[in-house]
């Protein structure tokens, strides 16, 4: 119970939720997932209890292409969080998806400095770890398309 | 009937803000609300409204309860608050809406926190981004980190160059040199800026405002026919404004422009006024970007031309439109706006110690939640 509230804290791994499930479900077999609404065909990231822009309750998943454009990023320089002290300097990005939603990710492969807005990526998978409550999942991260 | 200037702040307390130990958050918050009655000429008899922002160092819910008790009051309304930076700005428009509706007639609205010396901070540190968007996953921990991401867009669309952010830091020290309550006071130099530490690209040191401040700030709003018989003159309340993007940066609109542009003109369209009208500005400056992108979002310049304004000096008491007259969260404390709100009161009063001459329109911006939230205040010497 003390691991578990500690890991609440001071952990950094996604949280699975009902609305997530779906999407990090999807990432263990390396695919990345958008939630498609059925009524109006909106496509949006993160999961939702409903489609944000119609309030539709039924939707499904798809699987998007893994391919987006930097749409803005930083260089982050300074470990805010104690969990990050020896990835800095590291790169968060927001990736605009070809499917549409922008996904708040990683720039991996490539020195920091070297990435640019509108950079062309892909989607590439960490390694498999369990959240809190033991959900399996691989955080997606970007790299530059070759 | 419009609600503008139908209320007004009569009253305005703060502590000492920077690092105070042994003062905990609770006793800072009532200090602050004694201060702000006895400005007013107003005592504990008369309070009967009380708005409050939980502290961060032991954040809880039913804040407003716990502190309602400590104060021994039994107020008729009661509100606690919790749309990040936005939330100063918030209640006191909740305050004035409420005495308006006569729901009650003398409120004080406080917040008041010691993260400098008391417990740390951990939520809102730490827990940035865990649970339903899981960016915290990422390394997405820390308020430079979400909004450097607009800032980098920013510079890209519209040329900004780092000079232009650094006059706004610059601007906001020298206002604070002149502040004794000023958590830093030496002058800064654009050499100065550009060598500052970048934290998270493109933001610096110098671009990012205090991490930590202990202190507090209360003020005490009213209606236009009790301010009458308040100790000092009334600072009427105008106009304000609200407007929320909950999007965030998941809108691709929402780097460069925020819900400052609805929650501004909601505010201008209810005084009946327009930023020619406004003599000087406190912003919410959780950051120099943030700065640049209100002051367009609020009209005082096209798009993309508040970096260059910034750099003629113009928020500066010697420029168009002086802002952050105490040194704000870059320079004076972080209280989470709540300092500016203080010294738009005092602008307005002429008691600032940058004071500007004939500040007769002071406008106030509050910011926050991951940048989705936004309040706008206007304050007025006169009434409408
Ligand atoms: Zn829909």
């Amino acid at each position: 119970m003390v691991d578990l509230l500690t890991e609440l804290v001071m952990g950094t791994t996604p949280i699975v939720t009902e609305e997530t499930r779906p999407f990090w479900d999807a990432t263990v077999n390396e695919e990345l997932h958008v939630q498609v609404c059925d009524e109006c065909g909106a496509r949006q990231l993160p999961g939702g209890p409903c489609c944000s822009r119609c309030w539709s309750m039924t939707f499904h998943w798809e699987r998007a292409s893994g391919r987006g454009q930097v749409f803005s990023y930083t260089i982050v320089r300074h470990a805010f969080h104690p969990a990050f002290a020896d990835d800095v300097p590291y790169v968060v990005a927001d990736v605009e998806l070809d499917e549409g939603p922008i996904l708040t990710t990683n720039v991996t492969d490539c020195p920091v400095q070297a990435v640019r807005i509108d950079m062309e990526v892909e989607v590439h998978f960490a390694q498999e770890v369990n959240d809190p409550f033991g959900s399996l999942l691989r955080l997606p991260l970007f790299r530059p398309i070759a | 009937m419009s609600i503008g200037y139908e209320t007004a702040v009569v009253g305005v307390g703060n502590t000492k803000f920077g690092k105070v130990a042994g003062v905990s958050a609770w006793r800072h918050q009532v200090e602050a609300v004694q201060l702000a009655l006895a400005d007013a000429g107003l005592s504990k008899a008369d309070l009967d409204g009380l708005f409050t922002e939980s502290q961060f160092t032991e954040p809880l819910l039913l804040h407003g309860h716990v502190l309602g008790q400590m104060l021994g009051i039994k107020p008729a309304y009661l509100s606690t608050c919790s749309i990040g930076g936005a939330t100063a700005i918030s209640l006191v428009q909740q305050a004035a809406m409420a005495i308006h509706h006569g729901l009650c007639n003398v409120a004080v609205c406080v917040y008041g926190d010691n993260p400098k010396t008391g417990f740390p901070a951990l939520f809102g540190k730490v827990q940035m981004g865990r649970g339903q968007a899981d960016s915290l996953a990422f390394g997405m921990a820390g308020g430079p980190v979400m909004e450097a991401r607009s800032a980098m867009r920013y510079k890209h669309d519209y040329g900004v160059t780092d000079e232009m952010f650094g006059a706004v830091p610059i601007a906001f020290r020298e206002h604070a040199s002149r502040n004794p309550n000023a958590q830093y006071r030496d002058l800064l130099s654009m050499q100065d800026y550009l060598g500052s530490r970048m934290i998270s690209d493109p933001l610096r040191m110098l671009d990012c405002c205090i991490g930590a401040s202990d202190g507090a700030v209360a003020v005490v709003v009213t209606s236009e026919q009790r301010s009458a018989d308040c100790r000092k003159r009334p600072v009427y309340i105008a106009g304000f404004g609200a407007a929320n993007n909950l999007d965030g940066l998941s809108d691709p609109t929402h780097y460069t422009s925020f819900a400052g542009k609805r929650s501004s003109s909601t505010a201008y369209e209810m005084a009946g006024l327009g930023p020619d009208d406004v003599r000087v500005a406190q912003w919410y400056d959780c950051f120099t970007s943030t700065v640049l992108i209100t002051i367009e979002d609020y009209g005082f310049t096209g798009k993309g031309e508040a970096g260059p304004f910034a750099l003629e000096g113009n928020l500066t008491l010697r420029g168009r439109l002086p802002s952050n007259t105490s040194g704000g969260m870059l320079s004076e404390a972080n209280l989470t706006g709540w300092n500016a709100l203080a010294e738009g009161v005092r602008q307005v009063r002429g008691e600032s110690t940058s004071q500007v001459d004939n500040a007769s329109v002071c406008v106030v911006s509050g910011h926050g939640g991951f940048q989705a939230s936004h309040a706008t205040l206007l304050l007025t010497e006169a009434t409408g």
